[in-house]
C-alpha cells in the first residue's frame, strides 16, 4: 500500500513540473512555431531563478521557502527573455525553427555553466558549477489524506504544485476562451486569415514564444528545488525533450497533455517504487527507470498516426506570400 | 462630375517587387454604390492594386483617397476603419474554427465572466451573423466547422466577414473562378442586393461575361499599366478582349476533328478512401480511348484529386480495378504505372510537381534519372542529365535565369509548369493526367498549356483532364464527366452538354 | 547628394554584399562572415571580463598544436597536442555526419548519443574485455561491432517513422534515455571500476588509438579514427552527390510528396538513411569511447551528440564543409583547458562561443538574402538614365 501511495505522491510531484513545460511548448507550436528549445528555455530559466535565490539568500537571510517564490518569479522572467532569442530567429530572421531549437538549447547550456563557474566564485569565494538551493518544504491537506489510495494526491504536495495547477488553468482559460487565444490558435493554423483580419501574427508569435520560455523555466525552477537540491549543469536531464514528446503525444490539446504527463510521472515513479517493492538492489533502479520511455514508445505504436500537428507551424510568415 | 461623388480614388499607384513592376502609374476612381470591375489578365497588377487599398501592402510612389480624404493604410485594420472588406481569392479561414470564429476573428466580442474574466462571446455573435446572413441572402450556419464546408460556403462567409464589420467597400477578389454556373448566378445576385444596399463594390475578375452582366464601369491593366476605364453598357465583349490583351484575340477554339483509337484506360468501380477513413471516390466507372480528352468537372473536393492520384499510384486503391491498355496497373507502384506509360501533372506543381531546392536539369529528369544513360550502375552521369535538360529547355521554351542551373525555386510559375509539361508529356505516356493544369497562370501561359494538350490528343494519347474551370472544360473536352460527392453523376459527350446542365450535376441534382 | 563618406559607406556595404551573395562561394562566405560575427562578439565578450582576446585565440590554436605553447612537459611537443586534436575530432566528424545523412532526407537523428553510447558499450564488453585477441582482430571487430549496433538503433528508428508515423525526435529521446539507462545498470552492476566509478579500461589491442607512440621525438596518442572520419566524409559525399541512391535521399528530404510522386520509395529511403546515418554514429562511438578514452561513465550520454548537430549546421550539412566546422569546433572545444590556465577565464567559454558561432549561423539564410535584397535596390535606386528604354516597358521607373 506504502508503494503505491509513494507512488502517486512522487509521480505527481514529477508530473506536474513537466506539465507546465509541455503548456509552455503547446503556446508555442499553437502559434505556428516549432519548440525544441524547451530544455534550453528551462535551464536558463533555472539559472536566472538559482541566481536571484541565492543572492537573496546571502544578502538578506531569506529561508529557502520563501526565496523559492521569488526564484519562480524570476525564472519565469529569465526564461522568457531567453525566449525572445529564439523569437527573433524564428519570427525576425525566418531561421529553420527546428535548427534554432537545437542552437537555443547548445548555447543555454553553455551559457548557463560559464555563468554558474563564474559567478559561483563571486558568491563563495571559490568557483564551482553549481548553486545550492535546497529542497522545497511539502505539505498535506488534513482529512483528505487520510483517504485510501487517492489521499496519497493530497500528501506530501510541494506548494509548487499548486501553484502550477493555478496557473495551467488560467492558460487553459486564456488558449481556448480569450481573443488573445483565438488568435493565437489561429496564427498556427492561418496566419494569413489572422493578418487579414487585422491581427499582428509576427507579435502574437513572439509572446507565444515568451510565454512558452517563461514557463519552462518555471517546470526547471521547480526540478531544481526538488529533484536536485540544486541548480548546475545536471539540470539539463532532456526533461524539456521529454516535455516536447508529452505535447505531442497529447496531440497539442492541453489537457490530454496533463493525463500524458501524469502518466509519465506514474510510470516513472512506479518503476522505482516496483524496484523497491521487490527488494532488488537499487542498481535495479536504473532499469525501472526506463519504464515511462519503454510505455511510451509502445503507447505511440497506436496513437501516433492520428497525430495533427498545427498546420502552420514551422513556417515563417511572410507577409508578402498569398 | 467633382471629387465628392467619389468614394475610392487612387492616384498614380507605382508598385515595385523584386523583379517586377506591378503597378506602374495607375489611377482609377470609382464612385459611391457602383460596381466597378478591374479587368486584366493574371498578373496584369490587380490583385497587388486592390492589395494597396486593402492594405496589405503600401504603394512605392501615389496616393490613396478614401471619401476625398488622403489615407495611408499600414495595415489591414487600417483599411477596415475606412469600412473597407476584400473576399481574397485564396479565402483566408482558419479550418478547425467554426464559420461564426472565423467571421469575428480580429473583432471579436468581449463579455465578462463573473465580471471579471473577459472571454469570447460567440453566443451573441452567432446571433448577429445568422441575422445578417438572412438579410443578405447568404445562407451560413454559423457553427459549422470550416473544414466541413464546401467552397462556397466558404466564400459567403468571406463576404459575411465585411459585412459583420459593417464595410461600405467590398472587393471582390476573383470570386467567380472555382463556382458552379448556378453558384455564380447566385453570387451576382447577391453583388446586385449588395449594391441596392448602398455598397460599393469592387470586382476583379478576367471573364468578361460576368462584368457585362452586373458591373457598371470597368477598368482594364495590362502588364501593370492602366489601358482605360470603360463604360460597360457601351462596350462590346469583343473589344474588352482586345484591350485586356492588347492584340486580337481569337475566341475560336483550335481543336481538330477527333480520332478515337483503342481504349486505352478503362476505370472500373473505383472506390478510394484517404487517410481519415473517409470514401472520397464511390465505385467510379469510366474509359479514356485514345486521341481523346476525357474532362472531369466538379466543385472543388468532390474527389477528383484523390480519383488522379489513384490511378497514377499515389493513394491506394480500395476496390475496383485500373487498367492501361488491357493490363491491370490497380496494384502497381508509382513507378510500374509510369514505366506503363502513365503520365502525371499533378494539382499542386510546388507540393507534388518539382523539388524548388533542386536545379532546373534535376528536375526534368526526374521521369529517367535511375535508368541508362542518366546513371550507369548507381551511379549518376550528369553529362547525360544536362543533355536532356538543354533539350528540353529549348523544345518547350523553358525560362529562367541561369539555364538549367536555375534554383526552380526562383522560376515563376508558368515555367516550373512549362518544366513539369515538358518532363511528362516527353515520355510519350500512353495517358496523361492533367489536374488544373493552368491554375494561376497568365494568359499567355495557359494558351501554351492548352497547345501542349491538343497536340498530345493529336499524337494519340488518351489524355485525363481536371478542372475546376468549366470553360476550361468545355474548351477541350471531348467527353465530359461531372463528379459529385466521388461518384461520376454523368458522363456525356462534350458536344451534347450545356455548361448550365454540368452546373446541376456539379451540385448533385441529378433529377433532370 | 550625398556625402563622400555616405559613398563609401555604400560601397563598403554593397561589397560585402556581393562577397555574401556571390553564386559560387556563398556556401564558404556566408560562414566565413559568421565566424568573423562571431571573433568580434566574443572579443568583445573577453574584454568585458577584462581578458585580451588575442592571447585567447592565440592560445586556442596553441592547446590544440597549431601554434607553440610557452612550455612543455617531458616527450611531447606541438605535434603531440596535434594528434591529440585529431583524437578528438574523429569522433565529432564522424558524429557530425550521422546527423548529415539523416538531415540529408529530411531527418533529425537527435540520437546520436545514444547511439554512440550503445556501440561503445558493446564493443567494450565484447571485444575491449576480450583479453586474449590481438590488434589485428579486435580492431576491426570493434568497428565492425559499432556499425552493427548502431545501424540496428537507426534501422529502429526509421522503421518507427515510416510504419507508425512516430516522430523521430521522440523516439530517439526515448531511446536514447532507455540505452542511458540500461547501460548504466550493466556497467554499474558488472563492469565497474570500484576506483574510478567508471568502466573497467579496456585492452590496449582493441583500443583504436594508438597511444604514447613516438613521433617526431614527441609521445603521441595516434588515432586510426581520423583516417575513417575523413574516408567517411569522402564517401558520404560520394553517396549523396553522385549515386542514385543519394539522389533518392536528397529528394526525399526536399519534398516527400514529390519523392513520393517520382516514384521513389519514401518508405524504404527512410529506414536506409536512418540506419546509414546510426551506422556512422556507431562508428563514433567506438572511436570515441574506444579511441579517445578507455572507459564508459555510466549514465551519461555524451556531450558530443550534440555538439555534432552544431558541428553539421555550421558546415552547411555537407560533408565536407562537416570536416572544416569540426576542426573549428574542435579546436575551441579541446583548447578550452589551455586557453582557461592562460587567460583565466573559465573554459566553459569555448562553449559559449561556439554557442555564439552556431546562432550566427542559423542567421545565414537571413543575411544572405538581406545581402540581396540590398544590392537590388542599390541597383534599383540608380537613376533611370543609365539603362534608359532598352529593356522593354517593364524597366520603367519613376524617378
Amino acid at each position: 500500500m506504502n508503494y503505491v501511495h509513494n507512488m502517486i505522491t512522487d509521480g505527481l510531484a514529477f508530473a506536474i513540473p513537466l506539465f507546465i513545460m509541455a503548456v509552455g511548448g503547446i503556446f508555442s507550436e499553437k502559434s505556428g512555431v516549432i519548440n525544441l528549445a524547451i530544455e534550453g528555455f528551462q535551464g536558463f530559466g533555472a539559472f536566472c531563478g538559482a541566481l536571484l535565490a541565492t543572492v537573496l539568500g546571502m544578502y538578506t537571510g531569506m529561508g529557502t521557502q520563501t526565496t523559492l517564490y521569488f526564484a519562480l518569479a524570476m525564472a519565469f522572467v529569465g526564461g522568457s527573455l531567453y525566449a525572445t532569442l529564439h523569437g527573433l530567429l524564428c519570427i525576425r530572421f525566418n531561421a529553420d525553427q527546428v535548427i534554432s531549437g537545437v542552437v537555443i538549447n547548445i548555447l543555454g547550456v553553455s551559457l548557463t555553466t560559464f555563468l554558474t563557474s563564474q559567478l559561483s566564485g563571486v558568491f563563495y569565494g571559490s568557483a564551482s558549477n553549481k548553486f545550492t538551493l535546497g529542497v522545497s518544504d511539502r505539505f498535506s491537506v488534513p482529512g483528505l489524506k487520510s483517504v485510501p489510495v487517492l489521499g496519497a494526491v493530497f500528501t506530501n504536495i510541494y506548494p509548487f504544485e499548486i501553484i502550477i495547477l493555478v496557473i495551467c488553468t488560467y492558460l487553459w482559460y486564456l488558449m481556448y476562451k480569450t481573443r488573445f487565444g483565438m488568435r493565437l490558435r489561429a496564427c498556427g493554423d492561418h496566419p494569413q486569415a489572422v493578418d487579414a483580419a487585422g491581427g499582428d501574427v509576427a507579435r502574437t508569435r513572439f509572446i507565444a514564444v515568451m510565454i512558452s520560455g517563461g514557463l519552462a523555466g518555471i517546470g526547471g525552477m521547480c526540478f531544481a528545488y526538488s529533484l536536485l537540491s540544486q541548480f548546475s549543469p545536471s539540470i539539463y536531464l532532456g526533461y524539456g525533450y521529454l516535455a516536447i514528446a508529452a505535447l505531442i503525444f497529447g496531440n497539442w490539446s492541453i489537457l490530454p497533455t496533463f493525463f500524458v504527463c501524469v502518466f509519465f510521472g506514474l510510470a516513472r515513479a512506479g518503476g522505482y517504487q516496483l524496484c523497491l517493492f521487490m527488494g532488488l538492489s537499487s542498481q535495479y533502479t536504473n532499469l525501472f527507470m526506463t519504464f515511462p520511455y519503454v510505455l511510451t514508445l509502445l503507447l505511440l505504436l497506436f496513437f501516433s498516426k492520428r497525430n495533427r500537428p498545427p498546420r502552420a507551424a514551422g513556417e515563417p510568415y511572410d507577409k508578402g506570400k498569398r | 462630375m467633382t471629387d465628392q461623388n467619389y468614394i475610392v480614388e487612387m492616384k498614380h499607384i507605382t508598385k515595385r517587387f523584386p523583379g517586377i513592376l506591378a503597378n506602374d502609374d495607375v489611377t482609377i476612381q470609382v464612385r459611391q454604390g457602383e460596381i466597378y470591375a478591374l479587368l486584366g489578365e493574371n498578373g496584369a497588377g490587380k490583385s497587388t492594386l486592390m492589395s494597396m487599398l486593402y492594405g496589405l501592402y503600401e504603394p512605392d510612389d501615389g496616393e490613396i483617397l478614401i471619401r476625398g480624404r488622403k489615407v495611408r493604410f499600414k495595415s489591414a485594420s487600417d483599411a477596415a476603419d475606412q469600412n473597407i472588406g476584400m473576399v481574397h481569392q485564396h479565402f483566408k479561414l482558419v479550418e478547425n474554427y467554426t464559420v461564426g470564429e472565423n467571421i469575428v476573428l480580429g473583432i471579436e466580442p468581449m463579455k465578462k465572466a463573473f465580471g471579471l474574466f473577459p472571454y469570447v462571446d460567440m453566443r451573441e455573435a452567432n446571433e448577429r451573423i445568422r441575422a445578417l446572413s438572412k438579410s443578405y441572402f447568404l445562407e451560413v450556419d454559423p457553427t459549422d466547422v470550416i473544414a466541413d464546408v464546401g467552397v462556397s460556403t466558404c466564400q459567403r462567409v468571406e463576404i459575411l466577414k465585411m459585412l459583420y464589420r459593417d464595410a461600405e467597400i467590398l472587393i471582390f477578389d476573383e470570386p467567380t473562378a472555382i463556382l458552379t454556373p448556378q453558384e455564380v448566378e447566385y453570387l451576382l445576385r447577391v453583388m446586385r442586393e449588395l449594391r441596392r444596399g448602398g455598397k460599393t463594390i469592387i470586382l476583379i475578375t478576367h471573364k468578361i461575361e460576368e462584368i457585362k452582366r452586373v458591373a457598371d464601369r470597368c477598368a482594364i491593366l495590362r502588364r501593370g499599366k492602366l489601358i482605360g476605364v470603360l463604360d460597360v453598357a457601351e462596350t462590346t465583349t469583343q473589344e474588352m478582349a482586345n484591350l485586356m490583351v492588347g492584340r486580337n484575340v481569337d475566341l475560336q477554339s483550335r481543336k481538330t476533328e477527333a480520332y478515337f483509337g483503342e481504349k486505352v484506360l478503362e476505370v472500373d468501380a473505383l472506390s478510394v478512401r484517404n487517410d481519415d477513413r473517409v470514401q472520397v471516390v464511390r465505385n467510379v466507372s469510366f474509359d479514356i480511348r485514345a486521341g481523346e480528352i476525357f474532362a472531369i468537372a466538379g466543385v472543388s473536393g468532390n474527389g477528383q484529386t484523390e480519383l488522379a492520384d489513384a490511378i497514377a499510384g499515389l493513394m491506394r486503391v480500395e476496390s475496383g480495378t485500373i487498367r492501361l491498355n488491357g493490363r491491370d496497373i490497380t496494384r502497381g507502384n508509382i513507378r510500374e504505372r509510369t514505366e506503363a506509360g502513365v503520365g502525371y501533372i499533378p494539382e499542386d506543381r510546388q507540393k507534388y510537381g518539382v523539388f524548388l531546392d533542386f536545379d532546373l536539369c534535376s528536375n526534368l529528369c526526374l521521369r529517367r534519372y535511375y535508368k541508362a544513360p542518366f546513371s550507369k550502375n548507381g551511379i549518376l552521369d550528369f553529362d547525360a542529365f544536362g543533355r536532356y535538360a538543354d533539350e528540353l529547355i529549348d523544345d518547350y521554351d523553358v525560362r529562367s535565369a541561369q539555364g538549367r542551373k536555375t534554383s526552380v525555386r526562383s522560376m515563376s510559375g508558368g515555367n516550373q509548369q512549362k518544366a513539369i509539361v515538358a518532363r511528362e508529356i516527353e515520355e510519350h505516356s500512353a495517358l496523361i493526367i492533367f489536374v488544373q493544369p493552368t491554375r494561376g497562370l497568365d494568359m499567355g501561359a495557359i494558351e501554351n498549356i492548352h497547345k501542349q494538350i491538343l497536340a498530345e490528343r493529336e499524337r494519340g494519347a488518351a489524355i485525363l483532364l481536371i478542372s475546376l474551370e468549366l470553360d476550361e472544360v468545355m474548351e477541350l473536352a471531348d467527353t465530359i464527366g461531372v463528379i459529385y460527392n466521388g461518384s461520376l453523376l454523368k458522363i456525356a459527350e462534350a458536344s451534347a452538354l450545356t455548361s448550365q446542365e454540368i452546373g446541376q450535376y456539379m451540385m448533385g441534382v441529378t433529377a433532370n | 547628394m550625398k556625402t563622400i563618406s555616405n559613398d563609401f559607406g555604400v560601397k563598403i556595404k554593397s561589397a560585402l554584399a556581393r562577397f555574401l551573395v556571390n553564386e559560387k562561394w556563398t556556401r564558404l562566405t556566408v560562414p566565413l562572415f559568421c565566424i568573423a560575427l562571431t571573433a568580434l562578439l566574443s572579443s568583445i565578450l573577453l574584454l568585458i571580463l577584462g581578458k585580451n582576446p588575442l592571447t585567447a585565440f592565440y592560445s586556442f590554436l596553441a592547446g590544440n598544436g597549431f601554434a607553440a605553447k610557452a612550455k612543455y612537459g617531458a616527450g611531447v611537443g606541438m605535434i603531440s597536442d596535434f594528434f591529440q586534436f585529431l583524437n578528438i575530432m574523429a569522433p565529432l566528424l564522424l558524429a557530425a555526419l550521422a546527423f548529415i545523412f539523416a538531415y540529408r532526407c529530411g531527418l533529425f537523428n537527435i540520437g546520436i548519443s545514444g547511439q554512440m553510447l550503445l556501440s561503445g558499450f558493446l564493443a567494450t564488453i565484447w571485444v575491449g574485455y576480450a583479453k586474449e585477441l590481438s590488434g589485428g582482430i579486435a580492431k576491426p571487430l570493434v568497428l565492425g561491432i559499432g556499425l552493427i549496433a548502431g545501424g540496428i538503433i537507426g534501422t529502429i528508428v526509421g522503421y518507427l517513422k515510416y510504419k507508425f508515423n512516430i516522430h523521430e525526435v521522440v523516439s530517439t529521446i526515448m531511446i536514447n534515455y532507455i540505452i542511458s539507462y540500461v547501460t548504466g545498470f550493466y556497467i554499474n552492476s558488472y563492469y565497474v571500476d570500484q576506483v574510478s566509478r567508471s568502466s573497467k579500461v579496456i585492452s590496449t589491442a582493441s583500443r583504436l588509438t594508438f597511444t604514447k607512440t613516438m613521433v617526431l621525438g614527441n609521445y603521441c596518442n595516434v588515432p586510426l579514427g581520423i583516417l575513417i572520419a575523413i574516408g567517411m566524409a569522402f564517401l558520404v559525399r560520394f553517396i549523396l552527390e553522385r549515386t542514385v541512391f543519394g539522389f533518392e535521399l536528397k529528394a526525399v528530404g526536399s519534398n516527400r510528396n514529390c519523392a513520393l510522386y517520382t516514384g521513389i520509395n519514401v518508405g524504404r529511403q527512410i529506414v536506409y538513411s536512418m540506419m546509414i546515418s546510426g551506422m556512422l554514429a556507431g562508428l563514433a562511438g567506438v572511436t570515441y569511447y574506444l579511441g579517445f578514452t578507455n572507459t564508459i561513465i555510466p549514465k551519461t550520454l555524451p556531450g558530443m551528440g550534440y555538439d555534432a548537430i552544431a558541428t553539421a549546421l555550421l558546415g552547411n550539412a555537407s560533408p565536407i564543409g562537416a570536416i572544416l566546422s569540426s576542426v573549428l569546433i574542435t579546436i575551441f572545444q579541446n583548447g578550452s583547458s589551455y586557453m582557461s590556465s592562460m587567460v583565466g577565464v573559465a573554459k566553459e567559454i569555448a562553449s559559449v562561443i561556439t554557442g555564439i558561432l552556431l546562432l550566427f549561423s542559423a542567421c545565414g539564410q537571413y543575411f544572405r538574402t538581406v545581402a540581396s535584397a540590398y544590392l537590388r535596390d542599390l541597383a534599383e535606386a540608380r537613376p533611370v538614365r543609365h539603362e534608359s528604354g532598352e529593356e522593354g516597358e517593364e524597366n520603367e521607373l519613376r524617378p
